[in-house]
């Protein structure tokens, strides 16, 4: 399925979908069906200032004038989009998904790389590169920057062919692409000077291999993986003779002693500087064909005289090479000449143990082992060490070009300097920072980046170019308003912030020095700051300059300096580490950073949330609070994000409403500004006026309970008790964050609704969402059973999308979806259904979640869930939980068959009662019929109520078959019944396993959360009996007493699913007198309704609702007969 | 330091048994292939899950083009990542390439490995004299080039291919993680496991084996089990699973942990 042009554009920058358009274009002048890579490549070098073709002028090779050069890679890439079939001509011929797979890597790689990012941003501006302009527009949304689109493009390997085909070394490409011209002179020195983080460099301190140095230093001269393990093993005390076993082992053999004697002498260290190899293969055939030792004999005088010449001037050594083993253990006659040479070799190698190495290879362990039967003691006379040897380096060569391409994707933190820091005057401060010597020069580099880009967001007032978007406020007054007194106490503040800056940074120093696990990988997601920031700088520069913001200025004329104090104040205690609570705010929430290896967009607002809050405060300061009150709501803010959101607006001064005007109004107008900006900014501002809320009112507390019980309570009216507690819970979580200032109990924040009612715990949630985040859409909903199930076809439930991730769950494993989404919505009520239902990996990521307030996806990513409630349902009751919902009431409509309720639509059938004449008897009775009709008890209806029962039969049966499918698939695969036996038998043992752990899990899962609340089924025998006398009240006034009207079962159970549904309580009523009533009086124009008429309303199985009912999920018209 | 290679590797430990059980995915795969077996050996074993350096859910930065050429490196993180978590005694159960470099690794430190257990394993994957390994060098080449046109039409293809059986989910969790290889490491490291020959030293392994295989399975035909079986130098069963695929955790899990439990109680 290819991606349409416009929805690839999103994840573009500018330049990129400049680029990107051209492709497109390109692609349409071709009549191709699709945009590939390759028409990406075509476009990119045809644009003017071309990076690409700048990148490739400074790798093509001398050997070619470079116009030609250009002229055969335009060549082979003409060729080779000639060759793609053509259609006919589309308007955008939509992007390929290989050209799409393309920019997804890209960004993945961008998100991978702050720091290169950041480099080549210092890079663009001294450059003046092409590319300046691309990588300023990149947004919190990640936007792919061009170099990165084609960098990911290259490594397409369709594109690599094209490159190559016009003599260009696509790995070459990339890395000129990356490495800016300055660096390129020195650029091979200090890549050797400074080797990126590879896997074996960092096993290499593992082992501490590095401390023998037998490793090739030219490890990109290509010199294989086999040398280097036959030479380690010959850099061994013992055991140093390697024979090398496997099928390739001769061809390894070969090559290392090629290798060898070809003088890369170099490459063996130690004892082995200067040794000589000497083959005596030949005379081993010899021996073994001729009987001739003759030439032996000589050979190895040859070797004794060199060993001691060896000896004499105590350097190099021999490498005694006898090639194929096999040579030695020929079966033949001539046998008997080989033990005489295994006992010289051996007497020789024990003269000069230190100075002989023998080597040797062997096709297959067997024939060693017979070699071993002859010569038992040749493994140790000869010191053998057996190097087991599974491919040969041969078939590499030329299949693939040994590319240093990795490289060009390693962040090169160490690499440049950062001139930058030099222009900021704390820069000084902030490197005479006492660090741990132990921290490298990567790392050092690193953490001035973050340092740097820390000081940025404190040092407001100083970077106000470099400030993000939501501390631009500040910075706006601060530089435009700026007077004496005022800098003053912009330094002071700044002095401060910077002492807790030192201070932090000497924490973070610490922490990842006595825990260097946290090193390498964290420093990069820390250094990710300035990816964020680092976007906005040009922008604001000319926004600035041009005097846009003269607008908002004008808005906030004279709270300036009120917020400047109050900065300052507030400022003072986030920054100083001796408050501890604030600090561990802090570190809390660099923490959840610190441990997401490819932090999301979503992850970055939820962790500026503490920066972010300083134009909040300092604008509800102005609403004539002294400072002071102020703090305690920022530590509790930093805590909880916005759990309290926007307790309440009602209560919200006239002042603060006034400020939140403003605020909107500011948003509005920044909105406006960046186009692209805007999401993330009028979100920001958007939090931020419905946070002036609790901030300016501590007094809510007190109100806080009944409010939200008024809020729930209006939504979900049955559910009393369950309500009474889930307000309490929350007010108390509340109350408890604030006055204990957000020292978090882990599980705080979660809740666990227990029992029936599906509908009402969902309204719950979504109802507390709206409380605490505003927003009825800050649900992340998602039912944790139905992964496996099929989806209910038609269900009335579906509309509601109680259901409705089957698409987005495509191919992705259950806790990676919910880490998706809470990734997505950073500030919501998570609601988990069926958790009892969940599988082994959410269990575990569940677990870990309540337990570290993080929640992990499958790859161990974490999603920080501080700022989230939990809501986790289960329908089942544990053990633990006493409670009996269920007092053995017969109920007619229990909640499962309702759940089944499917959305057909309804018609209504005449028919006459003369075929039953037990029918006469109700003939008065109408409720009765009705409700006896619609209930299906009555004792003379036994064939409905089989007919009821058989499909309520039907209904919990899909519910199992639902479960089942899938193993069912799987029987496909056993071809005879055994196999199904087998399967069956194990299923059985699975689920009781299964249910035995994930019931005990459940209930220590339960036992963690903050509170259990339980709740009462919904009435829905109450609801029917109201609905029917509803419906026979509407009756007898259409159609008159006479006619007896009889409700289906399905009908029915549609309606009670559809009131349960409804959001308002009369919701049903509304419809029985509406649309049932037009129908019924519809009826009795159009039949003539004789007494013993039956009228029976039915649903139209398979038969979709086309036009529903307004304010309810029933049809909006009945179908007559 | 060693720290660090867990992270990169994903490295994660579940379960709450005393005993370790490492569970190492295939090419094409990452650790997640393993989560519909898991639950049924949590309870008695510590499972040691990882990431090879090759998969799609490790950074590519760390796979080294220069360094990745051979298995041996494979094995090098393998013992690292068992080293750094201070296992000195598990159950290793490989797929598919990893069973290749269990047993590189189980040559190389014996007394390391408890019990090998190799799915849908092959010392070779190319035909050769005397041996049948399912796939000829030209169709190999063939294979390779498809690889670098399109990768992901092969993915496409290849995906149902290799699950074999008619499991849709099973096809479509291969195609993801399969898809998130970069395509450019996925034909290198094919390319080494295509070069890979490790009949020769099969004999050095001295860790009792256990060989399961399906009764059909595109990369690996039967034979390459019985070959196994008489080469390798330990205590060896095979156990020939009655289905089709190279992937059976995906596609039969339960019939697959029935057959581990039982090889691993041998």
């Amino acid at each position: 399925m290819p991606t349409s042009v416009t929805a690839a554009r999103q994840f573009l920058t500018e330049e990129a979908a400049r680029a990107l358009d051209e492709a497109v274009a390109v692609a349409r002048r071709r009549s191709h069906a699709q945009t590939t890579s390759l028409h990406a490549v075509s476009a990119l070098l045809s644009l003017p200032s071309s990076t690409l073709r700048e990148a490739c002028t400074r790798t093509r090779s001398s050997a070619y004038p470079s116009r030609l050069q250009f002229r055969a890679l335009e060549l082979s890439v003409g060729v080779s989009l000639d060759r793609l079939p053509s259609s006919k001509s589309v308007e955008d011929p939509p992007i390929s998904n290989s050209l799409m797979a393309a920019i997804k890597r890209s960004q993945a790689s961008q998100r991978r790389h702050p720091e290169s990012y950041h480099l080549q941003q210092l890079h663009s501006s001294n450059n003046n590169n092409a590319n300046a302009t691309g990588c300023s527009q990149a947004q919190a949304i990640l936007k792919v920057e061009l170099k990165y689109l084609i960098l990911s493009i290259l490594d397409d390997p369709i594109v690599s062919r094209v490159f190559g085909e016009a003599g260009f070394r696509s790995c070459d490409i990339k890395l000129a692409l990356v490495r800016p011209p300055v660096a390129q002179v020195s650029s091979r020195f200090s890549r050797a000077h400074c080797p990126p983080i590879f896997l074996c460099n960092l096993t290499d301190s593992v082992f501490g291999r590095v401390g023998y140095n037998l490793l090739f230093p030219g490890q990109e001269d290509g010199v294989d993986e086999n040398c280097k393990r036959i030479s380690e093993v010959m850099a061994k005390k013992s055991g140093k003779s390697p024979l090398l076993v496997g099928v390739c082992a001769l061809e390894a053999l070969r090559a290392f002693t090629e290798s060898l004697t070809k003088g890369k002498s170099g490459i063996l260290d130690g004892d082995l500087v200067g040794s000589v190899v000497i083959s005596i293969e030949k005379e081993i055939n010899e021996i073994v064909n001729e009987g001739n030792d003759e030439k032996m004999g000589l050979k190895l005088k040859e070797v004794e005289a060199t060993l001691e010449k060896c000896n004499g001037s105590g350097g190099g050594g021999v490498v005694l090479h006898f090639g194929d083993l096999k040579g030695l253990i020929f079966d033949g006659a001539l046998g008997d000449f080989v033990s005489p040479l295994v006992l010289r070799l051996a007497g020789l190698m024990e003269v000069y143990r230190r100075r002989l190495w023998l080597m040797g290879a062997v096709d297959s362990v067997e024939i060693y082992r017979k070699f071993c039967d002859k010569f038992p003691n040749v493994e140790k006379d000869w010191d053998l060490q057996l190097l087991p040897i599974t491919s040969s380096k041969s078939s590499f060569d030329g299949a693939y070009p040994k590319s240093s391409l990795m490289r060009s994707f390693v962040p090169f933190g160490g690499l440049f300097p950062t001139p930058s820091d030099l222009r900021s005057p704390l820069s000084g401060r902030n490197q005479s920072i006492p660090r741990c010597n132990l921290c490298n020069e990567k790392y050092e580099q690193e953490v001035d980046a973050v340092k740097k880009a820390g000081s940025t967001v404190s040092v407001a007032d100083q970077y106000s170019e470099n400030l993000p978007s939501w501390l631009r406020m500040a910075a706006v007054d601060t530089s435009r308003g700026e007077d004496v007194a005022k800098t003053k106490a912009g330094e002071s503040m700044l002095s401060a912030k910077v002492l807790g800056l030192q201070k932090k940074w000497n924490d973070i120093c610490q922490r990842l020095h006595c825990t260097p696990t946290v090193t390498k990988l964290d420093n990069p997601s820390m250094s990710q700051v300035p990816i964020v920031k680092g976007p906005q700088f040009s922008r604001d520069q000319n926004r600035t300059s041009s005097g846009d913001l003269s607008i908002n200025e004008s808005l906030f004329p004279n709270q300036s300096p009120s917020r400047q104090i109050h900065m300052q104040t507030n400022f003072l205690p986030k920054s100083t580490p001796s408050i501890s609570c604030t600090s561990e705010g802090r570190n809390m929430n660099f923490h959840s950073v610190l441990h997401v290896d490819v932090p999301s967009v979503t992850q970055q607002t939820d962790k500026d949330v503490p920066w972010f809050h300083h134009p909040r405060q300092s604008l509800s300061s102005c609403s004539g609070r002294t400072p002071s009150s102020f703090v305690p709501p920022v530590t509790t803010d930093l805590k909880l994000g916005t759990i309290y959101a926007s307790t309440s607006r009602e209560s919200n001064t006239t002042k603060s409403l006034n400020h939140q005007e403003h605020l909107q109004r500011f948003s509005g107008s920044v909105s406006t500004e960046f186009d692209a900006n805007s999401e993330t900014t009028s979100y920001q501002f958007a939090q931020s006026s419905s946070c002036s809320g609790p901030a300016s009112a501590e007094q809510f507390d007190l109100g806080d309970y009944k409010s939200i019980r008024k809020a729930l309570a209006e939504k979900v009216g049955w559910q009393d008790e369950a309500v009474n507690s889930v307000s309490q819970a929350v007010s108390q979580l509340r109350h408890k964050y604030r006055s204990f200032r957000g020292i978090n109990c882990k599980g705080d924040n979660w809740l666990t609704f227990l029992g029936p009612d599906r509908v009402g715990k969902k309204r719950i949630a979504s109802a507390l969402a709206d409380v605490l985040f505003g927003s009825q859409e800050c649900v992340v909903s998602l039912d944790l059973s139905s992964q496996d199930k099929l989806g209910h076809s038609n269900s009335i439930f579906e509309c509601k999308e109680l259901s409705s991730y089957d698409e987005m769950s495509r191919g992705k494993t259950m806790s990676d979806l919910i880490a998706e989404e809470l990734r997505k919505k950073p500030h919501s009520v998570v609601f988990l259904e069926n958790v009892d239902k969940a599988d082994y990996g959410v269990q575990h990521s569940l677990d870990l979640a309540i337990r570290t307030g993080k929640f992990p996806d499958s790859r161990g990513r974490e999603i920080s869930i501080n700022n989230m409630v939990l809501i986790t349902t289960s329908s089942s009751i544990t053990k633990g939980n006493v409670k009996v919902i269920c007092e053995n009431k017969v109920v007619k409509f229990p909640e499962k068959i309702i759940l089944g309720a499917k959305n057909w639509q309804m018609q209504i059938l005449v028919g006459s009662a003369s075929d039953d004449a037990s029918k006469s008897n109700y003939m008065g009775v109408r409720v009765a019929t009705v409700k006896e009709a619609s209930t299906s008890t009555s004792a003379n209806k036994r064939k409905t109520m089989d007919v009821v029962e058989s499909s309520e039969l039907e209904k919990t049966d899909t519910g199992e078959r639902e479960h089942k499918v899938p193993r069912s698939c799987l029987d496909l695969n056993f071809p005879v019944e055994e196999a199904d036996e087998e399967d069956m038998g194990l299923g059985h043992s699975k689920s009781e396993s299964m249910s035995e752990s994930s019931e005990s899990w459940l209930e220590e899962l339960f036992s963690q959360v903050h509170k259990k609340i339980h709740f009462k089924p919904f009435d829905f025998d109450g609801v029917a009996d109201k609905i029917v006398k509803e419906i026979s009240s509407q009756c007898q006034r259409t159609v008159g007493t006479e006619v007896a009207l009889e409700i289906g079962e399905q009908v029915m159970v549609q309606m009670l699913a559809a009131a349960w549904l409804s959001d308002k309580r009369e919701a049903i009523e509304d419809w029985v007198a509406k649309v049932l009533g037009r129908s019924l009086v519809e009826v009795g124009q159009k039949y003539n309704l004789s007494p013993r008429s039956v009228l029976k309303l039915v649903a139209c199985e398979g038969d979709v609702v086309k036009e529903q009912a307004p304010g309810i999920r029933l049809p909006a018209k009945i179908n007559l007969n | 330091m060693g720290y660090n290679l867990l992270e990169a590797l994903n490295v994660q430990i579940v379960g709450s048994g005393d005993r370790y059980l490492v569970l190492a995915h295939g090419l094409g795969t990452d650790q997640s292939v393993w989560q519909r077996i898991l639950p049924l050996f949590t309870p008695s074993y510590r499972i040691i899950l990882y990431d090879l350096v090759c998969a799609g859910s490790v950074n590519p930065d760390y796979f080294d083009f220069t360094r990745y050429t051979t298995l041996d490196p494979y094995v090098d993180d393998l013992l690292n990542i068992l080293k750094s978590l201070g296992v000195d005694s598990c159950a290793y159960v490989g797929h598919s390439v990893s069973a290749m470099i269990g047993i590189l690794a189980s040559i190389r430190r014996p007394q390391l490995f408890s019990k090998l257990i190799l799915i849908g394993a092959s010392p070779r994957f190319l035909n050769d004299e005397d041996y049948h390994g399912g796939f000829e060098q030209g169709e190999i080449e063939k294979v390779f080039s498809a690889m670098e046109a399109n990768y992901e039409a092969w993915v496409n293809g290849f995906a149902p291919l290799a699950v074999g059986a008619d499991v849709p989910t099973a096809v479509r969790e291969f195609s993801r993680t399969l898809f998130n290889m970069r395509p450019d490491i996925s034909l290198f490291v094919s390319r080494t496991v295509f070069n890979s020959d490790l009949r020769g030293v099969l004999g050095l392994v001295r860790v009792p084996c256990c060989v399961i295989q399906t009764a059909r399975d595109v990369s690996v035909p039967a034979s390459v089990a019985e070959y196994l079986r008489s080469h390798l130098g330990g205590r060896t069963t095979v156990e020939i699973l009655r289905t089709e695929g190279h992937l059976p955790h995906l596609t039969v899990p339960a019939l697959l942990s029935q057959v581990l439990r039982r090889a691993l109680s041998r």
